[in-house]
């Protein structure tokens, strides 16, 4: 099936949490929207977590819904494993030219049964499990992939046929190309997400060579119930780990790593999955290394307390080094702050990096958007009165594309976007819009 | 299918094998390597459920790639857990698989 062009009012760049929410409010008030995403499902990093903080809510309950909503959605055109080549004004607007990368497989006629996934002998690290687990060359990309169609991965594939002989609806089509066609918007909203810091970058945490130092994503795909074991094990050998350590700030608040800012997410992240692991192990040790502990949203600060009440002990210090044993066991080196500044050596089964957020996406060669020279985020000239205007009229940004936070915040941030782009397209029908910026606004971000 | 369909389809591939040669002769090697590490993983476990530990004394591989592997086919229905043996999980292949 040929993907034609498309007129819509607004497009929407990235399936994450944000976009989704921000496409959503968007359909909702009746303008058309085209979502799209490069992968081959939306749901961006949130549908990989286990729970949310502080409710501890499932992620994927939270997500799911939304991914189902944006994909069934009248308003919303969804287009899945796509990229944005160029983008090119319009009288005002934008046109966006659009590859579609080919899937190998028919989409409207694939059912998501997966036999084709277990006809292939192929196995490659799965990305979505941070290689921990496999996936075929042909799969579903996860449990609740939406849209729940295959994908195969033709760089990978062996080509024996296997998939196509398996298919009970013949949807295999070994001859599909890349397809391009145009998408004409009056507003673009960037909803392009975050990277994380990568595990290797710091040498003195073992530069991504230790086994059993993984980063904070790694253990929410442990503690999720579709994760890679299925447990809470430990990547050398397998073993449920009894001493489990977090290293605080160990991509943010670093000038070594140029990631000066606090990421805001990671005392958080750590707390919960010290909680959940406390739970799937009940008698491990759990400790958090940190340098101070930020607390900032509503409840966060009686989640820390709770977790200290749990029994999660939180030592105040900054790892210096970690090392390994001859059992493959991390060893951190630390000045334990409150005991006298001492500085010690101890093993743990396991340590958990938490890593920082870092931009993922840089708009300016096919936007024209510029990016924050101090952090790499997408650059909002007035931040304070509006957070989700870019320097580029008629494009928005939201989420973790603006600045590192949570989840809430990404949720309440998308709302924002859509109520700005909302008003701006009603400008564009006649209604009055003024963009709340103006060039003597200079005022300091207000983080709190 | 019918036999005129099988040897369209025989054809196309062949010709879609040689477009992508290299990528073929990757991913054949790729296979017969996961195939010759499985054999290794699985014939320990015809003496009853191992743990990653025990599996990489006998076969001498790294518990980190043994781990991958079990990962891999427990996913697919190859391999089953059997319960835990200290802090460690026991691994079997599920009954009629050889």
């Amino acid at each position: 099936m040929t993907q034609e062009n498309l007129h819509v009012d607004t497009l929407v760049v990235g399936g994450g949490i944000a976009g989704m929410q921000s496409a959503l409010d968007l359909a909702d008030q009746g303008f058309r929207v085209a979502l799209v995403e490069k992968e081959a499902s939306i749901g961006g990093k949130m549908i990989a977590l286990s729970k949310v903080f502080p409710t501890l809510d499932c992620c994927s309950c939270i997500t799911t819904p939304k991914m189902s909503a944006v994909a069934h959605h009248e308003n919303i055109d969804l287009l899945t494993y796509c990229e944005i080549g160029a983008i090119h004004e319009n009288g005002g607007g934008f046109v966006a030219d659009v590859t579609k990368k080919p899937r190998y497989v028919n989409e409207a006629d694939c059912t998501g049964c997966r036999q084709c996934e277990y006809a292939c002998p192929i196995d490659l690290p799965n990305a979505f499990d941070m290689d921990l687990g496999a996936m075929r060359a042909i799969r579903v990309p996860f449990s609740t992939a939406v849209p729940q169609k295959a994908v195969l991965d033709i760089e990978n594939c062996i080509l024996c046929g296997k998939c196509e002989q398996t298919c009970p609806v013949n949807c295999i089509d070994f001859t599909q190309q890349p397809e391009q066609f145009q998408i004409e918007a009056d507003a673009i909203v960037l909803a392009t997400g975050f990277g994380l810091t990568p595990t290797d970058a710091k040498k003195e945490y073992g530069a991504g060579q230790l086994l059993n130092v993984v980063d904070a994503l790694t253990v929410e795909r442990l503690l999720a119930p579709t994760g890679p074991y299925g447990h809470v094990l430990r990547p050398s050998d397998g073993k449920e780990p009894d001493s489990i350590a977090y290293v605080q700030c160990a991509g943010s608040r670093d000038t070594t790593l140029g990631v000066e800012y606090c990421s805001r997410v990671c005392c958080m992240y750590a707390i919960k999955q010290a909680m959940l692991l406390s739970g799937a192990l009940p008698l491990a040790d759990i400790t958090i290394y940190y340098m101070d502990i930020r607390t900032f949203g509503k409840g966060y600060e009686q989640f820390y307390q709770n977790a200290r009440a749990m029994g999660i002990e939180f030592v105040k210090g900054k790892v210096a080094r970690i090392t390994e044993d001859d059992d493959k066991n991390p060893v951190v080196r630390v000045e334990l702050i409150d005991e006298g500044s001492q500085i010690v050596e101890r093993a743990h089964d396991m340590i958990v990096l938490s890593v920082g957020m870092v931009p993922g996406y840089n708009p300016q060669a096919i936007y024209g958007v510029p990016i924050d020279a101090s952090d790499g985020f997408i650059e909002i000239p007035s931040p304070n009165i509006a957070p989700t205007v870019t320097n580029h009229e008629g494009i928005f940004a939201t989420g973790t594309a603006v600045s590192p936070m949570d989840i809430v915040d990404s949720i309440v941030m998308a709302g924002a976007a859509a109520a700005e782009t909302a008003a701006y397209l009603q400008s564009r029908n006649g209604h009055s819009y003024k963009l709340p910026i103006s060039g003597s606004m200079e005022m300091e971000v207000a983080h709190v | 299918m019918t036999k005129e369909d099988a040897k369209k389809r025989a054809i196309f591939l062949k010709n879609l094998r040689a477009q992508h040669e290299e990528t073929v002769e990757r991913t054949q090697t790729l296979l017969k390597e996961q195939k010759a590490i499985r054999r290794q993983i699985c014939q320990p476990m015809r003496d009853g459920p191992k743990t990653i530990p025990e599996l990489a004394q006998i076969t001498g591989l790294p518990g980190n790639e043994i781990l991958w592997h079990i990962t891999a086919m427990k996913k697919y229905d190859l391999i089953v857990e059997a319960g835990m043996c200290a802090e460690y999980y026991l691994y079997q292949r599920p009954e009629g698989v050889k």
